[in-house]
């Protein structure tokens, strides 16, 4: 599903985030991205998503050089990864219902569609009953959680977590943890960037450790 | 097709709803730079107006050497009328002219007693086209009258035709030049406005385009938005610029004038206030394009 060969992403001469990084990662498969603050876990994600381009090596998703996209194709690669982000990316303006919809209506669905698989998204991350609220008005578990629905409700073939319980609890985080794994059972290939060990610790999955950088661990459990 | 289109008017006058002061700034903003120029515009077309209509007022003066006899005259009328530049030819006879002379001269008319009544020449007094008050039409005129040895002189006023030329000349001038630097401060200001409301709204747009919205989605609702803010702006424009046309610009150019003309100020025509309004939908549109190109970065 996910395969680097090589890749290195500078910022100019002197700030390398990530160097000669080769990975595959099949299709299905439940993924830790650790590793220390300026490791390059977040510069490796948004590689993935078309954020940001590898200096040189190639990435191929779902069997895709994403690195050769015209940038009028990215659009279209996203269609097809969720991405969750610490700090949620919610729009404050615009009530739960339409923050989730958005993602749909961004995908041109049709108006049924729309409401039928927000309500269902909303369902799955338990907050069915909070569709007019504004997200400002909820806790920051339930905003994470809103945040995942969206990046859900377009049935991903990949989700992107970038510390998603950074800013969470231990009793919320476990719930968020629940969601993603029963995304994973679904067929959603997961790629969770966290510096947190215990979480790792507490749902044994396959982890990839980055320092300076660099990959320096790929230990399946 | 139909349903994204509604999607995307739903969306902007969302987006207008749920930013009301922005909004509202980026109206007014067109508003006055529309107005600023139309009230220009207006003062150019008003004393355009009243030059077109002195220029109605040039004619061709050609004294004959001798009257020529009465059973000419028709035929030279005839001849002089058919010159493509011209409308209309009047004969004045001596006595004519003698009795201009002497209601002219008023209290003084008594000087004329006892003058011959053939002291002054015969003319034409010949008027031009609506197309002809120009130097080139008087022109060719004098020039087809010299050929004819009957007239001894022709008179048109020539220095006050090229001043007259070159101050409309000038006038259209000023007009274009001022139009067009109204027209770049107005794009540029309301380009910026835009772009700070674009700027208040950049989660929005990156989040959209982090969900695998296209430029073309992202960009339709905010040009949209944009048109409709122009067509506002427009239409408050066109409503100022009609109040202060009543309440200042009437009497300002009625004094302008100093004195009457037969010329009443004139407000813009159906089409020209069309023109404003549309002005205004396009400038909404290429300020949003220009702004937008900056922020929706995929």
């Amino acid at each position: 599903m996910i395969q680097l060969f090589n890749v290195t992403k500078a910022y100019g001469k002197e700030s390398v985030a990530l160097r000669e990084m080769s990975v595959h990662i099949e299709k299905g498969e439940f993924t830790y991205v650790t590793g220390p603050s300026g490791a390059g876990k977040t510069t490796f994600l948004s590689m993935l998503y078309g954020a940001s381009r590898p200096t040189r090596g190639q990435i191929l998703i779902d069997g895709i050089n994403i690195t050769r996209m015209a940038r009028r194709q990215i659009p279209f690669l996203r269609r097809k990864i969720g991405v969750v982000f610490q700090d949620f990316k919610l729009l404050n303006s615009r009530s739960v219902y339409e923050n989730v919809a958005f993602a749909l209506e961004a995908q041109g669905k049709k108006r049924y569609e729309v409401s039928k698989k927000v309500y269902q998204a909303l369902k799955e991350v338990g907050l069915e009953h909070r569709l007019q609220r504004r997200p400002i008005e909820l806790s920051g578990g339930e905003q994470q959680r809103i945040a995942i629905a969206r990046a859900l409700v377009v049935d991903p073939l990949i989700l992107l977590a970038d510390e998603p319980s950074g800013n969470l609890d231990l009793e919320v985080t476990l719930e968020i943890m629940e969601l993603f794994k029963r995304a994973n059972a679904r067929g959603t290939t997961v790629l969770l960037a966290t510096h947190d060990n215990s979480l790792y610790q507490r749902f044994p999955k396959r982890v990839l450790g980055l320092e300076a950088g660099r990959l320096v661990m790929d230990h399946q459990p | 097709m139909l349903e994204k289109i509604r999607y995307f008017i739903r969306r902007a006058l969302r987006n207008m709803r749920q930013w009301p002061v922005l909004c509202s700034a980026a109206i007014l903003t067109m508003a006055v730079a529309l107005a600023t120029m139309a009230t220009f515009f207006l003062v150019v077309l008003n004393i355009q107006g009243l030059a077109t209509n002195w220029s109605q007022e040039i004619q061709v003066v050609a004294y004959f050497k001798t009257p020529p006899p009465r059973n000419q005259r028709a035929k030279l009328i005839q001849q002089v009328e058919a010159f493509v530049d011209v409308n209309q030819v009047v004969f004045i006879s001596p006595t004519e002219a003698l009795k201009r002379f002497s209601t002219r001269l008023g209290d003084d008319a008594g000087l004329l007693e006892g003058v011959s009544r053939t002291l002054l020449p015969a003319s034409l007094e010949i008027r031009l086209k609506s197309g002809s008050h120009s130097r080139e039409g008087v022109e060719r005129v004098v020039a087809e009258l010299k050929k004819d040895s009957r007239f001894n002189d022709v008179r048109f006023g020539q220095e006050w035709l090229e001043r007259f030329e070159n101050f409309v000349n000038l006038l259209k001038f000023a007009g274009l030049f001022l139009g067009s630097l109204f027209l770049l401060a107005a794009l540029f200001i309301v380009s910026n406005t835009i772009k700070l409301t674009l700027y208040a709204r950049r989660d929005e747009l990156e989040i959209m385009a982090l969900v695998g919205a296209t430029k073309r989605f992202i960009q339709i609702p905010f040009l949209l938005e944009g048109a409709l803010q122009g067509f506002a702006g427009g239409l408050l424009a066109l409503g100022f610029l009609w109040l202060s046309f009543k309440l200042l610009l009437e009497k300002g150019l009625h004094s302008f004038w100093l004195t009457p003309v037969g010329f009443d100020p004139i407000f813009l025509s159906t089409e020209q206030q069309f023109m404003l309004v549309f002005s205004g939908v396009l400038l909404g549109l290429l300020g949003s394009l220009a702004s937008l190109r900056k922020f929706v970065r995929l």
